[in-house]
Formats: structure tokens, C-alpha cells, sequence
């Protein structure tokens, strides 16, 4: 869900820049946005003298998305655009009933199946 | 939720540069044959400067990854291109060979750009509209 929102947001931001000369569009860095997530995992030290990992990043970070600029030096594509926001919203969606689904069988639990 | 309503923020921002270079637009249309302007000179055509600027700098304090991308006018200039110049003896501004001076506006250049800003417009409210769903079904979450 976390994904899908910084994707929606750096898509609404291309948007809102689409007729600034020079912006060049962004995109969500997935394999860093990944890295964030599975950076949380601890190795497992099973000696006193074992290092501690690195901390995963914790920021989700934004790239260029590339694509040749239009004649004002700006990347951003309209349809591009509004396709990530729309299969970001899809995929909020498909995340959102998961959870839904988590959260209904805890109340099941909670007033004992009743 | 924080930084969906950066989003927002974002796009709403957009809306508003666009309606500016609408505004623009629709000046320099009115005036395309103002030979007097308040300084006594022709008209002279306005473009807008748009400026990208990160919006939600509250949710980047307090760790919410990104700033969206706002944009905002970063000012009104008037275009330095000569005046037209058109043979109009009888018009009161004409020069002594007769040459009227007009503004430096070309109208299917204005109507490209206002049809441009138009269709960002409405670009950035299906944003809205998408962002706007996406909170709904977060809210959903609780019922």
C-alpha cells in the first residue's frame, strides 16, 4: 500500500509538472523501494563478534524515468502519467481487500466467532 | 495518508498554474489589436514562467518519503518579440509613413496554448478524481 501511494504521489507530481520547461520526469526506483522493504531483515549473528547489517533505506526514492525530452527539455508523458496513477489506484485497491480480509477474520477472533 | 494529500496538493497547485496560463492566454487574445497600452505603447504579449516546487514539506519532516512535485508560477513576463506592423495611414497611431504598430500576439499560438492548458487541467483533475479514490478506500479499511 506504502508503494502503491508513492508511486500515485510522484505521478501527481509529473502531472502538475507537465508544462514546466525542463522537468524531467520522475518514477518510483522499485528495486530501492524493495530494498526498503527486505532491508528490515536481520542476519542473524550467532557469535558476540558478528556485525550488525546495514540498515535498509528507509526513504522510498524517486529516479528519472528518462524518455527524450519534448522540445522545452520536459520528459513527462500525459498517458504515461495517468496509466501509473490508474495501476496504483488498482493495485491500493488490491492491497486494501487483503488487509480488509486480515482485519475481519481478527474481529471473528475478537467476538469469539460470533 | 499524509502524502496522498501531498499529492493532492500537488495537482492542486497544477490547477491553478494552468488557470494562470489560461488567464494569460485569454488577455493576450482580448488585446491582440490594443494599440494603447496604459504606458501609451502597444500591448505586449504575456507568457507565464512555471516553476516546479516540492509541496508537503510537513510530511518529509516527519519521515513520508518523497515530496510530490508541485509547480507554481514563478512569474508573468512580457514577450520582448517586435511589434507587427501593419499600413494604416488613417489610424490615429500611425507613425508618419502611415505603419500602425500592433501587439506582438499571435492568436493560433495563443489557442495552442490555451488548449494545451486546458487539457493539463483536466489531466489534473483526473488525478484528484484517482487520488481521491484510492483515500476512500483507505477509509474503508475501518468499517
Amino acid at each position: 500500500m506504502s508503494i502503491a501511494v508513492a508511486r500515485q504521489v510522484i505521478a501527481a507530481g509529473n502531472l502538475a509538472n507537465l508544462d514546466t520547461p525542463g522537468f524531467r520526469a520522475q518514477e518510483l526506483a522499485f528495486d530501492k523501494a524493495l530494498d526498503s522493504r527486505v532491508g528490515g531483515l536481520q542476519l542473524a549473528s550467532t557469535s558476540a563478534g558478528h556485525l550488525p547489517a546495514a540498515p535498509g533505506p528507509q526513504a522510498v526514492a524517486a529516479r528519472d524515468a528518462g524518455g527524450s525530452p519534448r522540445r522545452d527539455g520536459n520528459t513527462v508523458q500525459l498517458d504515461r502519467e495517468l496509466l501509473t496513477m490508474t495501476e496504483a489506484a488498482g493495485d491500493f485497491a488490491k492491497a486494501q481487500t487483503a488487509l480488509a480480509a486480515k482485519f475481519r477474520l481478527v474481529r471473528y477472533a475478537l467476538s469469539e466467532g460470533r | 495518508m499524509g502524502t496522498l494529500t501531498s499529492a493532492i496538493a500537488a495537482s492542486r497547485s497544477a490547477l491553478t498554474a494552468e488557470r494562470v496560463r489560461i488567464e494569460a492566454a485569454v488577455s493576450n487574445l482580448a488585446n491582440a489589436e490594443s494599440t494603447r497600452g496604459p504606458d501609451g505603447t502597444p500591448y505586449r504579449r504575456r507568457d507565464v514562467v512555471l516553476e516546479a516546487q516540492p509541496v508537503g514539506p510537513f510530511d518529509t519532516l516527519v519521515g513520508g518519503g518523497t515530496p510530490a512535485a508541485g509547480v507554481r508560477v514563478a512569474g508573468v513576463v512580457e514577450d520582448r518579440a517586435p511589434f507587427q506592423r501593419r499600413y494604416q495611414p488613417s489610424h490615429p497611431d500611425a507613425d508618419a509613413e502611415g505603419f500602425v504598430a500592433l501587439p506582438n500576439v499571435d492568436q493560433a499560438e495563443e489557442m495552442v496554448d490555451m488548449l494545451g492548458a486546458a487539457r493539463a487541467y483536466q489531466a489534473n483533475l483526473s488525478a484528484i478524481t484517482l487520488i481521491r479514490d484510492v483515500i476512500q478506500r483507505a477509509l474503508e479499511l475501518g468499517k
